[in-house]
């Protein structure tokens, strides 16, 4: 198989990396580039938990042929800054709880706020349902978007984070 | 201590680590010169393997070992008494997606391939592959004498059931149908396995059991439990699917031996489905008695329940399809007989309410039939035969906190149930349901008279204290409940507690993430560790301030002296006074079930626990008659947890339950065809909800505070989902007059009961 | 993961560069790629060249011309769904493209991708593992189908929700091939065969989507499927109003939509009866989902549904 050098932006970082055709922009993340927090529940495009964003629309890296990135802007869920509002927002309102659609949710919540600044809860419905979770039941996940639109929710300050737990010793290549 | 964070409202603590990718899960994880393992499964029912060529993968370049039956030829099973599993099958593989050889090869892709080139020849044998063959066609011989297909039969009964039901004033009968269902984590499940030079083995895998899994390992591998160590990243979701140990966990850590590399599975979403260990399909029948002043007399039940390939918890399953339900609505008299039955289908196991949501189901349709025919409210019905607390129940289980009443008061009223049930014109209604679970089991799963659950606190000079706790962290948030019990105790921030947890070499043992154990057993571990330590510093502070240790209490951030406010001790300097005084300091902790929970006859301790948790559901449906399609408006459930130690957390976990329950009412079905192949192993075809298909959910909690529980608590993670269905079953009832018998509740099923009920 | 087969990317810069590639043995087109990879990814296309759209730009627009509405084959559904001409000229075809999977797919997936979307079948749409335990089908790799007992000819679903809408709509799709271009009214695009079921060659293009613009003209969508997002439709329902004159499509049933003949008799007014002629007309396979009586039942439901909302459209807002 032959690999093809790309370069593209990755959360703001000029990143070259060599693809090759049939390895998918999830694959290149997870496994090549360890930009682990993106997930994977399916891996066909059913399930929303690899949502990242494409030159700022959310879409799924399960589906979009790395290659097909060369030149653009991928953005992960780690772009975002420990103290950020939806992130804050989303502890507060339980809207996790393992965590797993999180990231995903996540970016898709960042693509739905750049575009609307105050979504409504019926367009938050509407813009995550793609994203399946099944821990929370959505609520939770919809309270916590709404609040970030209606600046209910302050980013979290310094002492406002939350405690370094729990403790885990594992390998990471 | 009076600011205390117990019982406030706050974060899950690891969430955002979690959601950043800073918290590895195990795919997460990798290794270097880590190879990639891939399962063969066999594409029959039901097959006698004759012969396995696996030549042709070995030549391809990049596989590097190719493993079958052979290799690993130890049975396994949760149950000890039943273990009839092979982490790949070696003489017959008994259904679609049985695993028969697996490979380990440089990439994922040469793995596929490397499959792909063994050559398998089956002979192909008679399969049963729903309920019906099971029973008629012995002669398939699934089960261990292979002269029937029969996993486990249960007969109890208690009281007079025949004299009561003939002394009823009305007597009726039911026959259900639940289909059976799949928890779909949105984590699959995924092992990596090293064994390292020293010959150390290290499997990090998604289990909600790593105790279980580290005796497994030790038995199938035949390599002695001090050279191998399991560790349980914390997980994606689990809901009971994670909860036994699974093939590909034994052939990653045989294949990390072979070829000393390190072995990673990922099991993809069309494998999880053959995983499964869902929810099983059940077929019951009810009879239920009463007296027209709404007595009930008698339960009569005869479940058939198909289990699929395997024992799994099966012999559990079969009690608890009967045992739960003398609880919190009883008749004077019961009994029932439960057969479970091996089909050539993947295994049924534990879900979310194992083994008895299906019955709750059809007893609580069951009462809602009876309330009309007595011409009772149902909440009425299920108020005046409530079994109270500190009582033994029918079937001899001890109950202590019983909150049930409060919490069908508490949905009573917020739903509006007296004002607005019935009235809410044709194709909208409201149903009622209530039920009782489990908090945690009377005994482990092997007999032993050890803890059932153990933390270790180390303390730290400088003031941090790490809780090492066997407890699996699935996503409910025991590492928070853990925390904020020992910051509580000590006085200390939560920042200054970490949290190790499931890792056998470092953590104590505790059985594992199932049966709603984790906050009664686990929390009441730690609190007596982290009493402990408080003991040691009230003595270290009360000898240096020279007061006696009874005048010393904690606070947050200091330990202080009755009376004398201004001589405060900051909590840190209490550690130093006494790792000075004592030594280093720590302590344990560990939780044992009292004896005597359960009834005193063969099977009287399954389904007996140290506590019970109760809900009521009240749900509100929209019914469109033209397409059959039932819309779940609002679900209001009120679920008694002993305390919320952690309200978030406790909210969420009534949410999440009710999300599942509600999905199992309308969509979700594990289906197999009659040729043996699962209808749709992805999650297009399994439908799970999307945001726009669940009901506005509204979570109340009850606190009857546990004599037993920490600080009162009992269980929250599995009880608010049984009651969610029959309530939906009701609701439907009452909006446009049809029974369902058989779930989900699809559109066609709903347009046929209207037809019928038309003619 | 699931491992996508080998293949070749190619990304021309310019349709002709296009068509030169897709000449090239075993090519095949990827767009959005939303059913291209997970096909790919169950092994029931292993192209050895992918030609991606991509980069060419021109096949991306929405234009507004005096007698047609132009939709660029690349056009997004998403951008389909929320135009504003869109909504207004061809408010069937917004409404079905806005009924496409969830989010995400609407953003990834073209309309071009969606009109030459392979169909679907329960014996197709699955792994090269499950589909192996089947002994495969007429559609790929077998000899069989399981739906049609001793079925010579594969009766997949057009599982495409703009197709009936297209059809509705008498639009006409602008194909670009070596030999010029060629345009196919909709209604003559989709045919009666579930292995392919769109007239276009393997090297053609597709380019552009016509739809007139008729004065007083309304239309309508409806979608039965069992969730609100993610979910191909279990039936679909285009209706046309041109004053009283009525046209109505069914899909989701087999290879072909169908255009219900019964309905062109009759006045848009006649809702019952158009609805009894579809139910009469319609018969649902058990090819996409086995709850065929209830798929059977909803075809009257279905049309009556789009028809009145069809209707209340056309009444002049008082
Ligand atoms: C989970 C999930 C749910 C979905 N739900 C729906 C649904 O509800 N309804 C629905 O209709 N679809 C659904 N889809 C399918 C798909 O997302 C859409 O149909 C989408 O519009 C396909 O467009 P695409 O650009 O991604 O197509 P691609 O995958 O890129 O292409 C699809 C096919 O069309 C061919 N093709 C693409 N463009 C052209 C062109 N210009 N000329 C000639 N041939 C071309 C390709 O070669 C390929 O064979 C779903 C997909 C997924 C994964
Ligand atoms: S309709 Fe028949 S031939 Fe076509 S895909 Fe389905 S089973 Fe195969
Ligand atoms: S992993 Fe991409 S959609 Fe599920
Ligand atoms: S939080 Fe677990 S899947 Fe959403």
């Amino acid at each position: 198989m032959t690999l093809i050098p790309i370069t593209l932006t990755i959360n703001g970082d000029l990143t070259q990396v060599a693809v090759h055709a049939s390895q998918t922009l999830l694959e290149v993340l997870r496994y090549e580039l360890r930009l682990i927090g993106t997930k994977q529940g399916c891996d066909k495009g059913d399930c929303g938990a690899c949502t990242v964003l494409l030159d700022g629309e959310p879409v799924l890296g399960c589906l979009t042929l790395a290659l097909s990135c060369a030149g653009r802007s991928v953005t992960t869920v780690e772009s975002i800054p420990r103290a950020d509002p939806l992130l804050e927002s989303f502890d507060c309102h339980g809207a996790g709880q393992c965590g797993f659609c999180t990231p995903g949710m996540l970016m898709t919540a960042k693509g739905l706020l750049a575009k609307e600044k105050k979504p409504s809860r019926d367009s938050i419905r509407a813009a995550i349902s793609g994203n399946l979770c099944r821990c929370t039941g959505y609520g939770p996940i919809v309270e916590a978007i709404a609040a970030v639109g209606e600046g209910t929710v302050q980013p979290a300050t310094e002492e406002k984070l939350p405690p370094p737990l729990p403790s885990y010793g594992a390998p990471r290549k | 201590m009076s600011d205390r964070l117990i019982g406030k409202a706050g974060k899950r603590g690891d969430l955002i680590k979690r959601a950043r990718g800073d918290t590895p899960f195990t795919d997460d994880l990798a290794l270097p010169r880590m190879l990639h393992g891939k399962t063969l499964r066999c594409p029959h029912p039901h097959a006698r393997i004759v012969s396995i060529d696996t030549s042709k993968a070995l030549e391809i370049p990049g596989v590097i070992a190719v493993l079958t039956g052979r290799d690993l030829p130890e049975r396994f099973g949760i149950i000890p008494w039943t273990p009839d599993e092979h982490a790949l099958a070696i003489e017959t593989a008994r259904f679609v997606g049985d695993g028969v050889a697996a490979v380990a090869a440089l990439d994922e892709r040469t793995a596929v391939r490397g499959c792909d080139a063994i050559k398998v020849l089956y002979e192909v044998l008679p399969s049963a592959v729903d309920l019906d063959s099971a029973i008629t066609r012995p002669e398939i011989g699934l089960s261990a004498k292979k002269d029937d297909n029969v996993s486990k039969a249960v007969d109890l009964a208690f009281g007079d059931v025949d004299g009561e039901l003939a002394g009823s004033d009305v007597v009726l009968d039911g026959d259900y149908f639940f289909e059976g269902t799949a928890h779909v984590p949105i984590e699959p499940h995924c092992t990596l396995a090293q064994y390292d030079a020293s010959g150390l083995l290290t499997v990090w895998s998604t289990t909600q059991v790593p105790h279980y899994l580290h005796r497994e390992l030790s038995r199938v591998l035949r390599l002695s439990p001090t050279r191998i160590r399991v560790i349980q990243p914390p997980l994606g979701g689990a809901f009971g699917g994670k909860s036994e140990p699974f093939g590909h966990e034994f052939t990653a850590a045989k294949l990390a031996m072979v070829t000393g590399r390190p072995v990673k599975f990922l099991i993809s979403r069309e494998e999880e489905f053959y995983l499964h260990r869902g929810r099983h399909p059940m077929r019951l029948h009810f009879r239920l008695g009463a007296k027209s002043d709404g007595t009930l007399t008698a339960i009569d039940a005869r479940n058939q329940i198909d289990g699929g390939a395997y024992s799994s918890f099966g012999l559990v399953t079969t009690y608890y399809s009967g045992q739960l339900l003398s609880l919190p609505t009883a008749a004077r008299s019961y009994r029932f007989s439960s057969t479970r039955y091996f089909t050539n289908k993947p295994a049924c196991g534990p879900k979310r309410g194992h083994g008895s949501v299906q019955p709750r189901f059809a007893f609580e349709v069951m009462l809602d039939r009876m309330a009309e025919k007595l011409k009772l409210d149902p909440i009425a019905l299920r108020r005046k035969n409530a079994v109270g607390g500190n009582t033994h129940t029918i079937n001899g289980m001890r109950v202590t906190s019983n909150g049930n009443l409060e919490c069908l008061a508490k949905v009573e009223e917020a739903s509006g149930w007296k004002e607005r049930r019935g009235k809410l014109g044709f194709g909208r209604g409201l149903g009622v349901a209530s039920s009782a679970y489990i908090s945690g089991t009377n005994y482990p799963i092997y007999p032993n008279e050890m803890a059932q659950s153990s933390v270790q606190l180390k303390v730290d000079r400088s003031g941090v204290v790490t809780v090492f706790n066997g407890a699996s962290e699935i996503g409910q948030g025991t590492d928070m409940l853990m925390a904020t019990i020992v910051a509580d105790e000590l006085g200390l921030p939560l920042e200054a507690i970490r949290v190790v947890s499931a890792d056998s070499d470092l953590c104590p043992v505790d059985l594992g993430a199932y049966s709603s154990r984790g906050t009664f057993m686990n929390g009441n571990a730690c609190l007596t560790a982290a009493r402990l330590v408080k003991e040691k510093l009230i003595a270290a502070v009360a000898a240096k301030l020279e007061v006696p240790e009874t005048s010393v209490f904690v606070t947050r951030g200091a330990l202080c002296v009755r009376g004398r406010e201004g001589d405060a001790v900051p909590v840190e300097e209490a550690i130093q006074l006494a790792e000075a005084k004592f030594g280093a300091l720590g302590a344990v902790g560990s939780y044992k079930t009292p004896p005597n929970l359960g009834g005193e006859y063969r099977g009287g301790t399954i389904g007996a626990s140290p506590a019970y948790s109760f809900t009521a559901h009240v749900a509100e449906v929209k019914v469109d008659v033209e397409t059959g399609v039932v819309e779940v408006v609002k679900v209001w459930c009120a679920h008694d947890c002993g305390k919320a130690l952690l309200p978030t957390q406790v909210i969420g976990q009534i949410d999440g339950s009710v999300y599942m329950g509600v999905a199992e009412a309308l969509f979700e079905e594990h289906l197999i065809s009659p040729n043996g192949l699962h209808r749709g192993p992805n999650l297009l075809d399994y439908r799970i909800p999307t945001s726009l298909d669940v009901p506005q959910i509204h979570s109340m909690f009850v606190e009857s505070l546990d004599p037993e529980g920490p600080h009162g608590a009992k269980e929250a993670g599995e009880g608010p989902l049984h009651s969610s269905i029959p309530a939906v079953a009701n609701a439907i009832y009452d909006a446009v007059g049809v029974r369902l018998h058989a779930l989900p509740f699809s559109p066609g099923r709903v347009l046929e009961a209207l037809r019928q009920r038309k003619a | 993961m699931l491992p996508l087969p080998e293949f070749t990317l190619h990304s021309p810069r310019t349709i002709d560069e296009a068509l030169g590639l897709l000449a090239k043995p075993g090519a095949m087109i990827i767009a959005g790629g939303t059913d291209l990879l997970p096909n790919m990814k169950q092994g029931l296309h292993q192209p050895e060249h992918v030609v991606s759209l991509q980069h060419l730009a021109e096949l991306r627009a929405i234009r507004v011309e005096q007698k047609v509405l132009v939709l660029g084959a690349m056009t997004s559904l998403a951008e389909v769904a929320e135009h504003e001409d869109v909504r207004k000229y061809a408010t069937a075809l917004a409404e079905a493209a806005g009924t496409v999977g969830g989010p995400h797919h609407r953003r990834m997936g073209t309309l071009g991708g969606n009109l030459c979307l392979d169909t679907r079948c329960r014996y197709y749409n699955q792994s090269q593992f499950w589909r192996s335990a089947l002994g495969f089908c007429l559609k790929k790799d077998g000899e069989v189908c399981h739906v049609v007992e001793g079925g010579k000819k594969c009766v997949a679903a057009a599982s495409n929700d703009t197709a009936a809408a297209a059809i509705a709509l008498e639009a006409v799709l602008v194909i670009r091939g070596a030999q010029g271009v060629r345009r196919v009214a909709a209604g003559e695009f989709f045919v009666a065969d579930g292995a392919r079921n769109i007239a276009i060659a393997r090297d053609e293009l597709l380019v552009a989507l016509e739809v007139p613009r008729v004065a007083k003209r309304v239309s309508a969508y409806e979608k039965l499927r069992r969730r609100g997002a993610i979910d191909f439709p279990l039936l679909s329902v285009a209706v046309r109003l041109d004053g009283s004159a009525v046209e109505v499509v069914v899909s989701a049933l087999a290879a072909k939509p169908r255009r219900i003949n019964g309905a062109q008799k009759l006045a848009a007014t006649q809702v019952e009866a158009i609805a009894e002629a579809a139910a009469r007309e319609c018969n649902p396979m058990p090819n996409i989902d086995g709850d065929v009586a209830w798929r059977k039942q909803m075809v009257r439901v279905m049309v009556k549904r789009a028809l009145v909302r069809a209707i209340g459209a056309a009444q002049p807002s008082t």
